[in-house]
This record gives structure tokens, sequence and C-alpha cells, in this order.
């Protein structure tokens, strides 16, 4: 088993996984649908469903002025093959997408989150807009924490 | 991962002071001097000084000399840590994946 990040070292807008797993796609499929699993290596899945258009919420603990809850909306979904779903944290709008490859020795996922690009651009643009927009951003956080 | 923290937790602790954050969101508008931010807040020079001092260390401010003033500006990178979203789910999806592998090697097959 192993966990290559090949997210490249300049970017801006996706971070990628590939990993290889030492199991059959059938038992890697079960841990990314089935919301007991989830919970036990991702998150808590509340209203979790594979239909396309189900609205679901991961929950963490809340930190600093975040409430914990991942937004989310299942997109697409082929049995044991990919799965992706909408993954929205405050105004951070990104999607995940794993994808399953049977290999020799079990199961090649690859996992791959992206979105973050405009965000990034509202945020570090240098225009003064953008950091009074993160300054009410960080006023509403601290107030948060306070 | 570690130093990343102690960067957020610099900037939370320099930002949860309110008049260092009226300090701060007062710079976002422009470079200014330390009598000019004296002027726009009920604080004393030395005051204003050492909380500008605080936001240099947590790397949210820095200065230029100009002839004999010095001009205290907003660091564009200064925030970065707080919303680097990039480096943030990197270290998320990895610690994850390796919660996978734990989990499938308990599971039954």
């Amino acid at each position: 088993m192993s966990v290559n990040d090949t997210t490249p070292k300049d970017q801006t807008d996706r971070v990628s996984f590939e990993v290889a797993l030492s199991h059959p796609p059938e038992k890697v499929w079960r841990a990314l649908t089935e919301p007991a699993l989830l919970a036990e290596w991702l998150l808590p899945a509340f209203d979790f469903g594979l239909a396309p258009g189900t609205r679901f919420k991961l929950k963490t603990d809340p930190v600093g002025g975040w409430d914990g809850v991942v937004a989310c909306e299942m997109l697409a979904v082929e049995p044991l093959k990919s799965i992706s779903w909408a993954w929205v944290v405050g105004d951070i709008d990104t999607v995940v997408a794993f994808e399953l490859t049977p290999t020799d020795g079990g199961t090649h996922l690859s996992i791959v989150q992206t979105g973050f690009a405009e965000q990034q651009k509202q945020n570090w643009g240098g225009a003064r807009y953008g950091w009074r927009h993160m300054g009410a951003k960080l006023v509403a956080l601290l107030d948060g924490v306070a | 991962m570690q130093r990343t923290a102690t960067a957020e937790d610099r900037i939370f602790q320099a930002l949860a002071d309110p008049s260092r954050r009226a300090i701060f969101e007062s710079l976002t508008g422009g470079e200014a001097a330390v009598k000019d931010l004296t002027a726009r807040f009920p604080i004393s020079q030395p005051a204003v000084s050492q909380h500008l001092a605080t936001l240099r260390d947590a790397g949210l401010v820095n200065r230029r000399r100009d002839g004999r003033r010095v001009l205290y500006r907003v660091e564009p990178e200064g925030l970065r840590p707080l919303v680097d979203w990039i480096s943030h789910y990197r270290a998320f999806w990895t610690e994850r994946v390796e919660r996978l592998e734990q989990l499938l090697d308990r599971m039954d097959p």
C-alpha cells in the first residue's frame, strides 16, 4: 500500500493523489459509499445517498469560525468505478472525484479535488477588494471564536 | 503542517486584539505612518508602534522607509496560511487515505 501525492508544486486549482491499495475494488467501493464506513475514515455523513443530485453533509468538529459542515451534492456514480460529489466549505466550492481501477494486487485509487482556483483568485488577486473581503471574513471568523 | 499551525496561531493571536484588528483593517486601505494611524485611533503612539510590531511578527504587515518616515503596509501574503486550501487539503487527504488503508485492513474481505 502506498499513497502518492501527485499535486504539482505550483498547483493552485487542484490536489490529486494516486493510491495503491491491496484490496479488491468491491471492498474499496464499500468504504467509499457506506456511511458507517465513510465515518471511519473520512467524516461522518448525514443524508448520504448515491442518486445524483442527493444533497448530504459531512460533519467534523467546529474549528475557528467554521461550523465543521461540508455541504455535498452527489454528482456522478458509476458503481465500482467512479464517484464524485460537490464539496463545499463556506464559499470554497470544490468537487471531489474518486476513481477505482482493478490491479493485480488490488485497486488503484485516484482522488482528485478541483475548484480552488476561483476562490484563490478572489482572495489573492492583490486587489484592494480582495483584502476588504478577507478582512470582513476574518472579523466574522474572529468574532465567532471570541 | 506544524509550521502552518504555528503561523496560523500567530495570525489569530495578532488579530484577536480589537485595536490591532482595526489597525490592520485600516492598512488594507493603503500604507500609513505611525503618526497617521495614531490620528485615526484613540491609541497612544507607543501603543500603535507595539501593535504594529506584533502584526509584523505575525507576517501581516511590513514596512519601508520613505525619507524620514516609515510607512507600514499590509503584507500581501500575510493571510495566506489561513486560506491556503491547497496545503490544507493535501494534508487532509494524506491523513484520510492512511485511515482508509487501516479501515480496509480491518474490514471483512
